[in-house]
């Protein structure tokens, strides 16, 4: 019967360590590592472009309230589940902030 | 025999999103960003001018991060990462999207298709998180705040208001996000347009999802917020006097207001958008 003692299964635990922390610190091409120790420290892949926004291109939401001209029960065929055809689009909160210092 | 063990670099201790803390949820909220930048004091400098952002500096052996906050109220998180010499890397804005169970989310991710990018951890004072590649490659994080989510009420000037997912295809992505965050999705497409959904949680829009725009075959799947500004020509003029950048035109949106998008001296992009307190103010044009 095996036991651990001796110096190989300490060998085999350095190298396991070693490799767990290797792989902790690999990014998977996003530029991303764990060396700041929180949750950033990630790079978006580089040479891409942002732009490119043709005429009618939109992306706000709507204002005031519930949206005019669409909502819920979209065309058929989605991956997604459209919300219900009674539904209207919501707007962003519109309220105010009641106190004040950190939120 | 000795040897020398990588070092761990000792965790930042960022502040808390919210102080005091709060008892609110809202799952499917974008409740936090952060930069990576390679110029911190750049980036700095850059907010500063252009939103009256002030900074504290955080930094925990090698690590730097400035917490960003307009009035007293935290905005931003900023990280400093240098990019090695000969690299090329694209400085970017981390949505962090609001989640009850980060472990839960994560492997939900995973099954539909995600790639974790950074494995649930906990942060101190800060709550527990991930950071995740969607199927088409966008990159979001997800976080259960420890102090709760910031409330639902109308971003002030200078403050996040609203976020986009651009998507090589919208359809899938929407269905990918509803199915972690229970999001509902409505469908803005004009007729001619672009794909345009918008997704929504405890009855409020919180995000678009759009199409890549067709001309551009070097774009990539991405997110993109939104500070609320009171004029986006004025903005977007003030960041290229400041070192930025403007990628897309101040231009009319759909909720009537002007919106722009800009990218900081380092090359984050982010967008402006104009937002009135009240719905019968009009916006000018």
């Amino acid at each position: 019967m095996n036991t651990l003692s001796g110096p190989r299964p300490a060998i085999v635990c350095m190298i396991a360590l070693l490799a767990l922390l290797a792989s902790a610190c690999a990014g998977p091409g996003y530029g991303y590592d764990e060396g700041v120790g929180i949750g950033a420290g990630y790079y978006e892949p580089y040479g891409y472009d942002y732009g490119g926004w043709g005429p009618g291109y939109a992306v706000g939401p709507y204002r005031g309230g519930h949206g005019p001209d669409r909502g819920g029960g979209g065309r058929p065929g989605h991956a997604y589940r459209s919300a219900p055809a009674s539904r209207s689009a919501p707007s962003i909160p519109s309220g105010g902030r009641s106190g004040g210092g950190r939120r | 025999m000795s040897l020398a063990l990588p070092v761990l670099a000792a965790p930042l201790q960022v502040p808390a999103l919210l102080e005091p803390a709060s008892q609110e949820h809202h799952v499917g909220k974008v409740i936090f960003v952060e930069l990576v930048t390679p110029d911190l004091a750049a980036a700095k400098q850059f907010y500063a001018g252009m939103f009256g952002w002030t900074f504290r500096d955080i930094q925990a052996g090698s690590a730097e991060y400035a917490e960003a906050s307009l009035d007293g109220r935290p905005v931003a998180g900023l990280v400093h990462k240098e990019i090695p010499a000969g690299e090329h890397r694209q400085p970017a804005w981390l949505s962090f999207i609001a989640v009850r169970d980060v472990d839960a989310t994560t492997k939900s991710a995973v099954e539909k298709g995600a790639k974790v990018l950074r494995e649930p951890h906990s942060v101190p004072d800060r709550g527990r998180e991930a950071i995740l590649a969607d199927p088409q490659g966008a990159v979001f994080a997800v976080l259960a705040s420890s102090s709760g989510d910031p409330p639902d009420v109308l971003a002030a000037p200078g403050e996040w208001i609203w976020s986009s997912l651009i998507a090589g295809d919208p359809d899938t992505d929407a269905a990918f996000y509803q199915a972690l965050f229970d999001y509902e999705v409505f469908d803005l497409s004009s007729d001619a347009g672009a794909q345009h959904l918008l997704l929504a949680s405890g009855d409020y829009a919180r995000a678009s999802a759009n199409s890549l725009p067709a001309n551009r075959p070097n774009s990539h799947s991405h997110w993109l917020n939104y500070v609320r500004v009171d004029d986006t020509d004025k903005m977007a003029a003030k960041a290229v006097a400041l070192g930025g950048r403007v990628v897309v035109e101040p231009r009319i949106d759909r909720h009537g207001g002007k919106l722009a998008v800009v990218a900081d001296p380092q090359g984050a992009p982010f967008g402006l958008i104009e937002w009135p307190d009240t719905e019968s103010k009009e916006v000018s044009q």
